[in-house]
């Protein structure tokens, strides 16, 4: 990690984005005392941290971790214990992540999802005001992300500050209220979902001689960047989207004729590699 | 785990008795030399013959701290918020626990060879020699610090069993060569042989000149010391290293 320095906002679901191997569960490790760092400093509640602000989170890193030979709620006692919450909520959660029928299963016997499912329900113990989540969807079937996504939004709306680490940008997308973008252990960009993940419009034109549209654009006022891209040139504008048929009268004034010109949404998940390639490059 | 241990303290001490009691010739029902197995001799023998089975407790020191590593739990109680000082500490009372436990068992089943297997002798005192006892609870703690040592260094349960067991045998055959060999006397006070010290075999009780008895009476005290350094170290070493790596 190189000088990642950013607040999380108390009741904000906050996502941490990166592609596998950007840092991410290594920042959520530090966080937690489980890896340490060779310099730099993090609080919780805005004190330093220790095991007691520990206590006040609910974390999922990385794999569930359990005792094997144990069930999935004596695993839950044990970690109510190291919390010193009292557990009298377990039957509840362990209702929530529908894994009551299966308690008594030893926790070998559980599948991937079933794994995932108790290790989200071990972050609930004791209704911690924070929770965080790393990959928590990781191992799960559709019905069973949807459902954690729907979760994590009723946390939210509890007023729970939840950190959401993923390299699904679809997932922070859907649920996150902040982001930030890590890669390769560098913080690229933080801030609010909006700003940072702001959907970009872009103009696809081509022509039967490509190099004159090329020259021709050029030559068109609030042009940023031109693309090639199978035989499509993507336009990219400064302030705004000019109407399409000022491009085409234009094109048309010089002696073009398009025979492709569509405007397009730029999708987030193109949006999501243009900023970490360029942070890259 | 736990219950091969607990059983096989007095299993062993019943096979060895048997095994000495068909041995040796009888006069009239009764062992030449006396029965090692009855008091007060049994305080010493049973605790050393028990000693023989130091690798059982051993392992299950290994197999509950690797475990932790293997099923990554002792990342997960850090993270669910006890602190790593805490995480340790609960692990060397464990190996503190495990060292009364067997210790006590080794209690009973000495009390139940001089009781019940063995006719008690006239005149002598019960709790004479009891303080065995104590030198096979060192003896036990020490080893399972041992154990419990690797196993924070090395986290796999196969590898750490097998430097365990090769480390107790190459110390034995250092000790052995350099004091047989070259009189080495130092070798005596080695991790393992400090306490191997406390407890003389069996043979070496029987055999050894009044003179030789009193050298080692008198170096108790030196073996108890040096075998609490030792232990200190081990439980600063392992608190150390869990308290500074990565988890």
């Amino acid at each position: 990690m190189d000088h990642v320095s950013f607040e999380v906002p108390e009741g904000s679901v906050f996502g941490i984005l990166g592609p596998n191997g950007s840092g991410k569960t290594t920042l959520l490790g530090i966080v937690t005392d489980v890896l340490k760092a060779t310099s730099g400093n993090y609080t919780w509640f805005g004190e330093a941290a220790s095991e007691k602000s520990r206590r006040q989170l609910g974390t999922l890193l990385e794999t569930p971790n359990f005792y094997h030979y144990l069930s999935g709620e004596r695993n839950l006692s044990i970690a109510a214990n190291i919390k010193e919450k009292d557990g009298h909520d377990i039957p509840r959660i362990l209702e929530l992540v529908r894994l009551a029928e299966r308690k008594h299963s030893k926790f070998s016997t559980y599948s991937l999802g079933m794994k995932q499912r108790l290790a989200i329900a071990s972050c609930l113990i004791g209704n911690p005001p924070v929770l965080v989540f790393d990959e928590p969807t990781n191992g799960l079937d559709p019905a069973g992300i949807a459902e954690i996504r729907q979760m994590i939004r009723d946390l939210a709306k509890e007023g729970k500050t939840i950190i959401l680490a993923s390299h699904l940008l679809d997932e922070v997308e859907k649920v996150c209220t902040h982001v930030a973008i890590l890669q390769r252990g560098k913080l690229i960009t933080a801030g609010n979902v909006n700003e940072v993940l702001v959907n970009e419009e872009l103009v696809e034109v081509s022509a039967p001689d490509m190099e004159r549209l090329r020259l021709a654009l050029n030559d068109f006022a609030g042009v940023k960047q031109i693309r090639s891209y199978e035989n499509i040139f993507q336009v990219y504008f400064n302030n705004g989207t000019p109407d399409l048929s000022t491009i085409n009268q234009f094109c048309f004034s010089r002696g073009i004729v398009l025979n492709h010109l569509q405007l397009k949404k730029k999708s987030l998940e193109s949006k999501f590699i243009e900023i970490t390639n360029n942070a890259t490059n | 785990m736990l219950i091969i241990t607990i059983v096989s303290i007095p299993a062993f001490n019943y096979s060895i008795y048997d095994f000495g009691d068909n041995s040796f010739p009888k006069v009239r029902g009764q062992s030449l030399f006396g029965s090692p197995f009855a008091f007060p001799d049994v305080w010493a023998t049973v605790p050393w013959v028990s000693s023989l089975l130091f690798v059982i407790p051993a392992i299950l020191i290994i197999t509950l701290t690797t475990n932790e590593f293997t099923y990554r739990t002792h990342r997960q109680n850090i993270i669910d918020g006890w602190s790593r000082k805490q995480f340790i500490y609960v692990k060397l009372f464990e190996v503190f626990l495990l060292s009364v436990l067997t210790t006590l068992v080794v209690f009973l089943t000495a009390l139940y060879f001089g009781f019940v297997l063995n006719t008690v002798p006239e005149g002598v005192s019960k709790t004479h020699n009891m303080r065995y006892l104590l030198f096979y609870f060192i003896e036990m703690i020490s080893y399972s610090s041992i154990a419990f040592l690797l196993s924070t260094f090395i986290r796999r349960a196969g590898l750490t069993m097998g430097i365990f067991f090769i480390y107790m045998v190459f110390e034995q055959f250092v000790v052995g060569l350099l004091r047989n060999k070259y009189h080495q006397n130092w070798v005596d006070y080695l991790p393992e042989e400090v306490t191997d010290k406390l407890l003389p075999s069996v043979f070496e009780r029987v055999l050894r000149t009044t003179e030789a008895k009193q050298v080692w009476e008198n170096h108790i005290p030196v073996y108890i010391g040096l075998a609490a350094v030792y232990l200190t170290v081990y439980c600063i070493v392992t608190t150390w290293k869990f308290r500074k790596t990565d988890l």
